[in-house]
Formats: structure tokens, C-alpha cells, sequence
């Protein structure tokens, strides 16, 4: 069974003059292990498809299926109960708390679960640990490059161990590099730990990383490509450094 | 979720002092008057209690020692003292009587220490003379000192001139205090020639007080009241002048507390507000939300609490010591009620911002 299931979903902004197609007639499906990445001019509907996706949004037509279940049958409730255990999001400008160390932003979904304080604790220093950011644990969001809060939002997006992680242009606010190489890192993990990843983005660059390329053109899926994931992504897994040149 | 409350109030320190100040501030006013009431209320109690009797009896209609005067002839405890299950009927004479003092008015309650009767003396003589002679009069401390009178110090009262000869203690309510005199003195001061105020009744072992009561009352010109409900409408008294005051005050406190703490957790709440979307994106409940919000409340309103609690118990202190009107008493009950009502007042005020946490579009968070 497919992780996400797209089916013929569009979707309409406003009405009569006004309306807006930001979306039509879109069908995609990602697997668990899909790395897929979604390509297209401004304004050709990708953060759209990513919101419906992540069931931020309703479609005004089509269905979306997650892990089998339409989204459509789901209360407001079930669906955040679903975008907290199933979906890890990625923003463009990272969107920490601001009150909260590294660690306790990483800890909020787990404690939001439902897990223990302790427990959130271990688990989010493994994962912090894992993303190369164990010295910075206790550092809060404004005493950290735009590379390492990127990588805390990751370490966040992967707490609950989501089946799909859903990353909207992460690399916009990085310089080419650290975007680069947070994105690998991401891919890299979610790969080992056979998870599905939607990133949506105008970076040709992050072709490396992808499985899976899509190109959305005025809210339609135009072309499919495979991506350069197989040959880089263990190659190209950035090593251990210290990041004093990202921020 | 209440690490991230925390951790949220303590990142805007500003903002933390303000609310706690503001919650303060309130708690203090209300603990503060509550206390200055319930202070009095004791006190006017409290001597009440002292006086040896059963029943008071009054002239009709009168129900406590300060509203309505009551006068009874002698002749009225004569006969009273033969009504069947009365041991004794002494009588008690006391009223208020003013005189002036360096230009202001001192109302005393002057009382006849009968020493023959053992009625109407001082709960508490603390220096001078314990019982009044001719001529002396007892004022209480707390007068003495606001009005700087000493022991040997001459007062004018009703045409005659006393002499203070002590000091009790447990006496001064609200605008006056009981003085204490011979029960001759008393008289003519008093003017009650060969009358009384009061009949002290006590029951005598093994007859039924209410039989006793019943059958004072047959009698018309008398009310017999006990002295559980004479204590009670003597009391009452203090509570008719306050409860108008204390509810202004508790309004103007509870007003203050809610404009702050409201205010605070508004404006916070709206910086935040990409915040708490982005928590809403990730799957956080609206209910998890909330409970952050009113968290936040109620942690600086506790904290506000505390402060304004502890103030309180310091103001009531020093100012006890050095002001010796200001007469506290802060019940546990007391200290219950108002951390309640700051509770609440915490509550109420994140409605608004809670509401505005329900608008919150998580599918913002995609758009920088
Ligand atoms: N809430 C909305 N109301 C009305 N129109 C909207 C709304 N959100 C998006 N649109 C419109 O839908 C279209 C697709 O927007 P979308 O944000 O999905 O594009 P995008 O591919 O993510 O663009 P960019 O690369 O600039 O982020 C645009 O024309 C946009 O103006
Ligand atoms: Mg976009």
C-alpha cells in the first residue's frame, strides 16, 4: 500500500471571477522509500499540493489517501492525530519555537504524543546526535546558523518516526552549500529508515537527492523523471564538521 | 504541555513581571481589606464574649449595642430575677459618648465596671489601674496611643471630667472603643438613674434556655436574645459598613487582575501566533493549544498570588505594629477564596486569546 495516494485532486481558491486553479487534476503516488521531489515555477500550485497533502488543506476535488485512509473521512481531530504521528514537516523558514532549546523543540511532538518527558529527552538527543547537532542540544533557535536550525527542524519532522516527512523549499533561506547538504542529510536518513519524503523546490541541485523528480506547471503534473538519489546520496552524505562558515 | 507555558513566560520577562505585578497588586487589595474586616468583625466579637450571661435582654426591638438604644428600669431585672430557671439578671450599662480632643471628635463606648456584680469589666487591663476608681476611667491602648493620651491625662465626658487610669486591650472597633468607669460614674455620664441598658441572664443547670427566653419574653417591653446572636448582630454591624466597601474593592481588583493578565497573554499570544500555527501544523490539538494559553495564566497568576499574599501578610504586620487601628486577620478560608477567584480571574481572562487560537490557519505556516 502506497504512503500517499493522489488521486485527480484540484484545487480552486475563491469563486466566479475571482477563482483560482491552483491545483487540477493531479495524480501522484510515493511509496515508503520515495524520495520524491517537486519542481515548478512560482506560483504553479506546489505548496498547495503539499498542504493538501499534508491535510493542512481540503481539496475541492479528488481524493487524497493516506496509508489507505481517505482524508476526506477524517475529522479535524483524527487529522491532527495524523499529521502528528504519520507526517514530519520541513519549512522554509524552519518555524522553531523560539522559547525552546534544540532539544525541547525536537521534544514538543514527542511530548505532544503523548510520551514521557524522559523519554522525549533520550529520543531527541539521539536524533539530534544523528543530524551531527549533539554539541548543540541546550543552544536556543536564535544562537544557531540557518544550517543547524534547519537540521533541528529535521530532527523535529523525524521525532515521531513519520512515515512522510513533507519539506516545503527547505533550502530557500540557506546558501547553496549547507542547503545542499542539509537536504542529503535528510534524505540520507529518511532512506535508512525507509521513510517517504515529499520536498518541494525551484533547486535543480536537489536532483541529487531525489529518487524521484515531478514537474508541476500552472497546477499540473507535466513531466516525471527519475532523480540522481542512487548514484549520491551515501557518496555525498556530508561528514561530521564543525559549521562555523553556515551561518 | 506545560514546559512549553513556562518556557514561553519566562522568555518574555517583561511581560511575566507585568502580569505578576498586576495580579499582585489585586490580590493584595482584596487580601488586604478582607483581613482589615474580618480584623474588626473579631474584635467587636471578641469582647462580647467575655461578658458572663446566657441572654442579653433588651428593650424591644433593640438587637445589638450600638442601633437602636436600649433603657430598662431596674425594676424590669427585679422582676426578671424571679422568672422561673434565671439564676442571676445583673444589669450592664454601656453607650457611646464622645468627647473632643485636640480639636477631634473620640467616641468611646463606655461601659460601668460593676465590681459588685462582676459585670463589665475590661477583657484586658495591660498597664495602670485594672478597675477604674471614682473619678478614673480605662481607655483602650490603641486610642491611648493614636490620640496620645497617658495614663493620668484628664478627658472630658458628658459635663464631667475622668482621669485615665490604664490601659486594656482588645476593645477599639472601627470608630470606637470601649472605656470602662465606675458603675457610679457610669450613671450620671450615661444619665441612667436608677435604669440600664441591658440585663445579663444567665439559666440556671437543668432548665431548658429556651423555656427560660420564652418566658422572659412574656414580658413585652423585652427581647431575650442569646449571646450567640447578640454576638452575631453586634458583628454584623461591622460587616453592613464593609461588605459595600470590600465589594467595590474585590471589583476594582478583579478588574485590574483581568486587564493585566489579559492583556499580557493577548499580545503574547498574537507574537506568538505563527508559533502556535506552526504547533498546529505538526498535529498539536486545539485543546493542547489552549492549555498552553491558560497555563500561561494561571502560572503568572499564581505567581502573582503569591507576591500579592505574601505583601499582604507584611503590610498587615508592619503596619499592625504601627498602626494600631489597623486590626487583620487573614483566614486560611480567606486566602482560599481569593486564590480562587485569581484562579478564575486567570481563566476568564485567555478566553479571548484563546479564541483567537481557534482561528489560527495551520496551512499558514507554508507561506513565509
Ligand atoms: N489561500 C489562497 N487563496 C487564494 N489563492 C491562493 C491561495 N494560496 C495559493 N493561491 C494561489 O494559488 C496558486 C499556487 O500557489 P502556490 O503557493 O501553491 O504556488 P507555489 O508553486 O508554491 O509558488 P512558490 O514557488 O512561489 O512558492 C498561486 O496563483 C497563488 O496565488
Ligand atoms: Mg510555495
Amino acid at each position: 500500500m502506497s504512503v500517499v495516494a493522489v488521486q485527480d485532486v484540484s484545487k480552486t481558491f475563491g469563486t466566479g471571477h475571482t477563482a483560482v486553479a491552483a491545483v487540477e487534476h493531479v495524480s501522484l503516488t510515493v511509496d515508503a522509500g520515495d524520495i520524491v521531489l517537486v519542481m515548478g515555477p512560482s506560483g504553479s500550485g506546489k505548496t498547495t499540493l503539499l498542504s493538501m497533502i499534508g491535510t493542512l488543506m481540503r481539496p475541492t476535488g479528488g481524493r487524497i489517501l493516506i496509508a489507505g485512509r481517505d482524508t476526506a473521512d477524517l475529522g479535524p481531530s483524527q487529522l491532527s492525530a495524523m499529521r502528528l504521528r504519520e507526517f514530519g514537516f520541513v519549512f522554509q523558514t524552519f518555524n522553531l519555537l523560539s522559547a525552546l532549546t534544540a532539544e525541547e523543540n525536537v521534544m514538543m511532538p514527542l511530548i505532544a504524543a503523548g510520551a514521557g518527558r524522559k523519554q522525549a529527552r533520550m529520543k531527541a538527543r539521539a536524533a539530534l546526535e544523528q543530524l551531527q547537532l549533539g554539541h548543540r542540544l541546550r543552544s536556543l533557535p536564535r544562537d544557531l546558523s540557518g544550517g543547524e536550525k534547519q537540521r533541528v527542524a529535521i530532527a523535529r519532522s523525524l521525532a515521531n518516526e513519520p512515515r512522510l516527512i513533507l519539506a516545503d523549499e527547505p533550502t530557500a533561506n540557506l546558501d547553496g552549500k549547507t542547503g545542499r547538504d542539509v537536504t542529503l542529510l535528510l534524505c540520507q536518513t529518511a532512506c535508512i529508515e525507509n521513510r517517504a519524503v515529499i520536498i518541494v523546490s525551484h533547486d535543480q541541485r536537489l536532483r541529487v537527492a531525489a529518487k524521484r523528480v515531478v514537474t508541476i506547471e500552472d497546477g499540473r503534473l507535466t513531466a516525471e523523471e527519475p532523480g540522481e538519489h542512487d548514484q549520491h546520496c551515501r557518496m555525498h552524505a556530508p561528514e561530521p564538521r564543525s559549521h562555523e562558515n553556515d551561518r | 504541555m506545560l514546559f512549553l507555558a513556562l518556557k514561553n513566560l519566562v522568555q518574555e520577562k517583561t511581560r511575566l513581571l507585568i502580569s505578576v505585578g498586576g495580579v499582585a497588586f489585586s490580590v493584595l487589595l482584596i487580601m488586604s481589606i478582607q483581613g482589615l474586616y474580618q480584623g474588626w468583625s473579631n474584635k467587636i466579637g471578641e469582647y462580647i464574649r467575655t461578658v458572663p450571661a446566657d441572654y442579653w435582654i433588651t428593650q424591644t426591638g433593640a438587637t445589638d449595642m450600638f442601633h437602636t438604644p436600649s433603657v430598662l428600669p431596674l425594676t424590669v431585672g427585679e422582676r426578671i430575677a424571679t422568672v422561673d430557671g434565671v439564676a442571676a439578671a445583673k444589669p450592664f450599662s454601656g453607650r457611646r459618648v464622645a468627647f473632643e480632643h485636640n480639636g477631634r471628635d473620640i467616641n468611646l463606648y463606655v461601659i460601668a465596671d460593676d465590681t459588685e456584680n462582676n459585670v463589665g469589666a475590661p477583657a484586658r487591663v495591660v498597664e495602670g489601674k485594672p478597675v477604674p476608681g471614682k473619678g478614673e476611667i480605662i481607655i483602650d491602648r490603641v486610642v491611648a496611643r493614636s490620640e496620645n493620651l497617658r495614663i493620668g491625662d484628664s478627658i472630658p465626658l458628658a459635663g464631667r471630667t475622668l482621669k485615665v487610669a490604664g490601659y486594656s486591650e482588645g476593645g477599639y472597633i472601627l470608630s470606637f472603643s470601649f472605656a470602662f468607669t465606675t458603675k457610679e460614674d457610669a450613671e450620671s455620664i450615661l444619665q441612667l438613674p436608677g435604669a440600664t441598658n441591658f440585663f445579663l441572664v444567665t439559666v440556671k443547670a437543668g432548665s431548658n434556655a429556651g423555656d427560660v427566653a420564652e418566658r422572659i419574653e412574656a414580658d413585652p417591653a423585652v427581647d431575650a436574645i442569646t449571646k450567640d446572636r447578640f454576638v452575631e448582630n453586634n458583628t454584623n454591624i461591622v460587616r453592613d459598613t464593609f461588605l459595600p466597601i470590600i465589594l467595590v474593592l474585590l471589583l476594582i481588583g478583579i478588574a485590574v487582575g483581568m486587564t493585566v493578565i489579559g492583556l499580557t497573554i493577548f499580545t503574547s499570544t498574537i507574537e506568538k501566533a505563527r508559533e502556535y500555527g506552526v504547533l498546529k501544523a505538526i498535529g498539536v490539538t486545539n485543546l493542547q493549544l489552549y492549555a498552553v494559553v491558560v497555563e500561561q495564566a494561571i502560572t503568572a497568576a499564581v505567581l502573582g498570588y503569591l507576591l500579592g499574599a505574601g505583601l499582604a501578610l507584611a503590610v498587615s504586620a508592619a503596619a499592625g505594629s504601627y498602626v494600631p487601628e489597623f486590626i487583620t486577620e487573614i483566614r486560611w478560608w480567606d486566602a482560599g477564596w481569593i486564590f480562587a477567584v485569581t484562579v478564575a480571574m486567570a481563566v476568564v481572562s485567555s478566553l479571548l486569546p484563546v479564541r483567537r487560537l481557534a482561528r489560527i490557519d495551520p496551512a499558514e505556516v507554508f507561506r513565509s
